[in-house]
């Protein structure tokens, strides 16, 4: 009977969140699985059918923006995520410590994140543009970072950590408090300088907290659309389009949700490779 | 590691060094305020430039805002609607925060403290929902909502964010989880108290900086979601402060005062509740380290 | 401690907000019949229409009007939503620029009918009329025009003295008055919404009369066009900003505004950016240059009004909003708050009318007999992803030098070509 109980436990636990995605997430999730083998285009009603796998052909071996939005996802998540794990952390490393203004400074430091992405590409289009930035003042009155294809890469980069590095630090932030004072005091009883300390006490205490947040910042940044989407539009001359932006083009603007989904699944099946990839080889939660 | 650290939990948070109070150390002003000074500059500047677009006059290039004029804020808050905006994210941030930070502690700790079956497979299916945006399940989300009667109300959005912030903040939920030593919990066991009263009495203090990020990370995302807000609510006083961002910039429109006013309402709230709340973030505050 | 404190304050409020956030906002158990409006550009025209609709609430006590809101980037993507999910409201603000999608999704219900017994009969704009039911297959009305929209280039007064008539005393101008980093001759709109006006443009320099050929070959390939092009791609970072590549409406206006650019072409719907920037007096506007041979060609622009959803339940109280809008009152107040032309001829009449030069230059042009207009394909339904998602990044690609503008035009023309004869397919035409 108890064990019977126990057992229970853990299932009862996630059964609020197993009803809720039951509900509304696997409908949704398969019928753009459906749709992904449909001729889906509200603007040519008269195609509309089976399409089997026609969609995947066409994006595979017909369309170079497909490829080339792949290309530039990559490097998009992987600039944001190395950058912002670095900073990250030496920002939660930082506002961890005990000076004075400490909270102020946490206050301020975190801030950003506060921020929609609607909303930070207000300011940032503000910042970057010509007639109404900051650029003018110095000394570069005709810069147009966001226009030239090949300043607006690091534009939009240095955008989105503005907002995405605050998250990291949080996160490590609060992992940091999980690490026993103790293990410092002994490491320094041990002769251990600064950085060893760091490479050898809060560097591995915090792997599960990094392995985590650089797994859901990254599925968060590959599906990123709304900064993007009103920063650069994709552009200048689809530079900056990535596989969810070029799918949000395809879908919602040209209506052409067949392919859009086929497009959806690719990133779907990408994801879910490299996330599991990314597990395995980081060998989460092992050894605790 | 010995139960008892744990039974100090305001120790913990203090690295050694910071003990020692070396304030006019050299080293320690190129290790912490340069780098905080150079990070803080970068954190401002785009706050300063909203604030000086919001308050000074339209047609005015100055990088000062001054004379300071209120003129943006009065578009905002009584011609655009603000005012039932702000009202309206705030009873959606909330209570997507509340719902999901209680599932995401059930799930959470579910996921770290038993190894059930299909577990696996529950943390692949958590995975699995954040690879596809939202747009791509906007109109199947809109029927299923429609058919349980949900549209057109904010119970629609609260359910929507919840849904989908609760992926993100269980895994996350459980890393904290993790994070407090089992050993803690069972010395609890062992001392006659339920897994339910050990969880509470123990666990939940514990979990306190998991809690606010991950709390604050639902109430974010909620309070910036401006896709469900738009295509879910079809009601002007049911609408959302993204839903009135949007109205200020678009064609025919060009109104950066009022952008950048609509702005300073949306974050500066959650600005001014996350600087009360951060201190969470940190064990100890109370035990005797400095107050910031 | 403090925490649950607040926690529990949160809680408190967050109920205590759900509690008197529910039930504002009915009308219906009173008598009343409400119907919903869609605004397709809310924000800036809000104000407009509480106006007009406190107005129609008075005149008609047992009808509520019910104001929704929907910001103009995305208001395809909410009819769309809510056209699929059966949640349309009963009122929307159409342009004939997505009519061609809405009537392809069953979704809106013809006006012919209703307008043969209507006061408004006989009162609005012909050629609006015409361009509206030419958008759709079965030439119905689907949309009752409200208003319409010529493109202008807006100038600054204190920098140019005489517009220029033709398109090559337009060039000279923008070179002249050129004088980098502090003073721009022109901007080029390079972001979204580009194709629109770089077509109108074009075809008032080359005077081409048709966006298809006899054979159902798209112009927009045509050499004159090509030329055009080359000539406008060679002013960039020449002429203008650098930064025009990733020009959209506001960063467009936002350069205007700070009276560094002398010349800028979009429509009359942006008047009133300009007036709050630099003040009535120091505006002005000029129809584009003529082409060959003095020859004055427009390319129509969509038409914008309202029409009536397939799934209203109160279709009478609906036409009687709709009704509302497009009259002498109604019409003309909505389009003197936005500087456009009205539907309504009584409105065409009125005083205030006359007093705005750029809207009685823009009149005055649409009614010369020697104006030639172009109408674009609105009724292909696939126009304005072609126009827009399709055919915008490789713009950019021929302002940065990356795409010859002879390869532009022909992958633009190649596009429209295809869809023409497979519209032409489909719909038996």
């Amino acid at each position: 009977m108890t064990t019977m109980r126990r057992r229970a436990v853990p299932y009862l636990l996630i059964s609020p969140t197993v009803a809720l995605i039951a509900v509304f997430l696997v409908y949704p999730i398969a019928s753009v699985a459906y749709y992904s083998l449909q001729h889906r285009n509200l603007t040519r009603p008269w195609a509309d059918g089976f399409a089997g796998l026609g969609n995947f052909r066409q994006m595979l071996f017909e369309d170079e923006v497909f490829w080339h939005s792949l290309g530039f996802t990559a490097k998009w998540v992987v600039a944001e995520i190395g950058l912002q794990l670095i900073l990250g952390l030496a920002l939660a490393l930082i506002v961890n410590e005990s000076f004075i203004g400490r909270g102020l400074a946490r206050s301020l430091v975190f801030s950003p994140w506060a921020v929609s992405g609607v909303l930070t590409t207000g300011i940032w289009i503000l910042l970057y543009t010509p007639s109404t930035g900051v650029l003018r003042f110095l000394g570069q009155p005709e810069a147009a970072v966001l226009g030239n294809p090949d300043t607006v890469f690091p534009a939009v980069v240095v955008t989105e950590l503005w907002r995405g590095v605050p998250f990291f630090a949080i996160l490590l932030l609060a992992g940091l408090q999980g690490i026993p004072g103790e293990l410092y005091e002994a490491a320094a009883v041990d002769g251990a300088g600064r950085i060893r300390r760091f490479l050898h006490v809060t560097l591995p205490h915090l792997r599960d907290a990094i392995v985590l947040a650089t797994l859901l910042r990254g599925v968060w940044e590959f599906n990123n659309v709304d900064l993007l989407f009103t920063l650069t539009g994709g552009g200048p001359a689809q530079v900056t389009t990535t596989l969810p932006l070029y799918v949000a083009q395809r879908a919602v603007d040209s209506k052409d949700f067949g392919y859009g989904s086929a497009l959806t699944m690719a990133g779907f099946v990408i994801l879910l490779f490299c996330s599991l990839l990314y597990l395995r080889l980081s060998r989460f939660g092992e050894e605790r | 590691m010995s139960a008892d650290v744990m039974i100090r939990p305001g120790t913990r948070a203090v690295p050694a060094g910071t003990r020692r109070r070396r304030r006019r150390d050299p080293g320690r002003v190129l290790r912490l305020y340069v780098p905080l000074g150079m990070y803080l500059v970068f954190t401002l500047v785009p706050f300063y430039w909203m604030l000086v677009f919001a308050l000074r006059p339209a047609g005015s290039t100055d990088p000062v805002p001054w004379p300071i004029t209120f003129e943006h804020f009065e578009t905002v808050w009584n011609d655009i609607g603000y005012a039932v905006f702000f009202k309206n994210s705030v009873i959606v941030g909330v209570w997507s925060l509340l719902v999901t930070t209680v599932i995401a502690v059930m799930g959470g700790y579910a996921l770290s403290r038993y190894r059930f079956r299909g577990r696996g497979l529950f943390m692949v299916v958590l995975l699995c929902t954040q690879f596809i945006p939202g747009a791509m399940m906007l109109i199947p989300l809109f029927s299923i909502f429609k058919s349980l009667g949900l549209i057109n109300s904010l119970a629609s959005l609260i359910v929507a964010d919840t849904v989908f912030n609760l992926p993100l903040s269980i895994i996350l939920m459980s890393g904290f989880v993790s994070a407090v030593p089992f050993t803690v919990e069972e010395a609890a066991m062992v001392d006659g108290c339920s897994r339910l009263r050990g969880f509470l009495a123990i666990v939940l203090p514990q979990l306190r900086p998991g809690l606010i990020a991950v709390g604050s990370f639902a109430f974010i995302h909620t309070w910036n979601n401006f896709l469900f807000a738009l295509m879910f609510v079809s009601k002007q006083d049911s609408f959302t402060i993204p839903v009135g961002l949007s109205y200020t910039i678009g064609e025919y429109s060009a109104d950066f005062g009022a952008l950048a006013a609509g702005g300073v309402v949306a974050a500066l709230p959650v600005v001014c509740v996350f600087a009360v709340v951060q201190r969470y973030l940190v064990h100890g505050i109370s035990a005797g380290a400095v107050k910031g | 401690m403090k925490m649950k404190v607040a926690w529990a304050a949160l809680a408190v409020l967050a109920v205590t907000a759900t509690g008197c956030g529910s039930d504002s906002g009915s009308g219906e158990g009173s008598g009343k019949t409400t119907i919903t409006f869609w605004d397709n550009n809310g924000g800036a025209r809000t104000p407009i229409y509480q106006e007009l609709i406190k107005r129609f609430e008075a005149a008609n006590p047992s009808i509520h009007v019910e104001y929704v809101g929907i910001p103009i980037a995305s208001v395809q993507q909410k009819y769309d939503t809510a056209i699929a999910g059966g949640d349309t409201p009963d009122v929307g603000g159409v342009t004939t620029s997505y009519l061609a999608n809405l009537t392809g999704q069953q979704a809106l219900e013809p006006a012919d009918e209703w307008l043969t017994t209507s006061a408004v009969n006989g009162k609005l704009a012909a050629p609006m009329l015409d361009s509206v039911r030419k958008t759709v297959p079965d030439g119905k009305l689907y949309l009752v025009p409200g208003t319409s929209n010529m493109d202008v280039v807006w100038y600054l007064k204190d920098k140019l003295q005489q517009a220029p008539g033709t398109w090559d005393e337009f060039f000279a101008d923008a070179d002249k008055l050129t004088k980098k980093p502090d003073a721009y001759g022109y901007t080029i709109r390079g972001g979204a919404g580009s194709i629109f006006q770089i077509l109108a443009e074009m075809y008032s320099y080359s005077g081409v009369s048709e966006f298809f050929d006899a054979s159902g070959k798209s112009t927009v390939n045509d050499p004159k066009n090509v030329e055009f092009l080359t000539k406008m791609a060679g002013l960039y970072k020449k002429d203008t900003p650098e930064a025009d590549v990733t020009n959209d409406f506001p960063k467009m206006v936002a350069a205007f505004g700070t009276g560094k650019i002398a010349m800028m072409h979009h429509n009359l719907g942006s008047y009133n950016d300009h007036v709050k920037a630099h003040g009535k007096d120091k505006i002005g506007a000029f129809a584009l240059p003529t082409g060959p041979g003095g020859r004055r060609t427009v390319v129509a622009n969509p038409v914008d009004g309202f029409a009536v959803f397939k799934g209203s339940e109160h279709k009478d109280a609906a036409w009687k909003f709709v009704e509302f809008l497009v009259s002498h009152e109604g019409n003309s107040y909505w389009n003197q708050q936005t500087g456009q032309i009205p539907a309504n001829t009584e409105a065409q009449g009125d005083s205030w009318l006359q007093g705005l030069e750029h809207l009685k230059t823009a009149v005055d042009t649409l009614n010369d007999p020697n104006t030639q207009v172009v109408s674009p394909p609105y009724y292909l339904p696939q126009f304005s992803s072609i126009t827009k998602a399709d055919t915008e990044p490789l713009f950019q690609k021929v302002l940065l030098g990356q795409m010859q503008p002879q390869e532009f035009l022909d992958t633009l023309a190649q596009k429209l070509t295809d869809a023409q004869a497979e519209w032409k397919k489909a719909t038996g035409g």
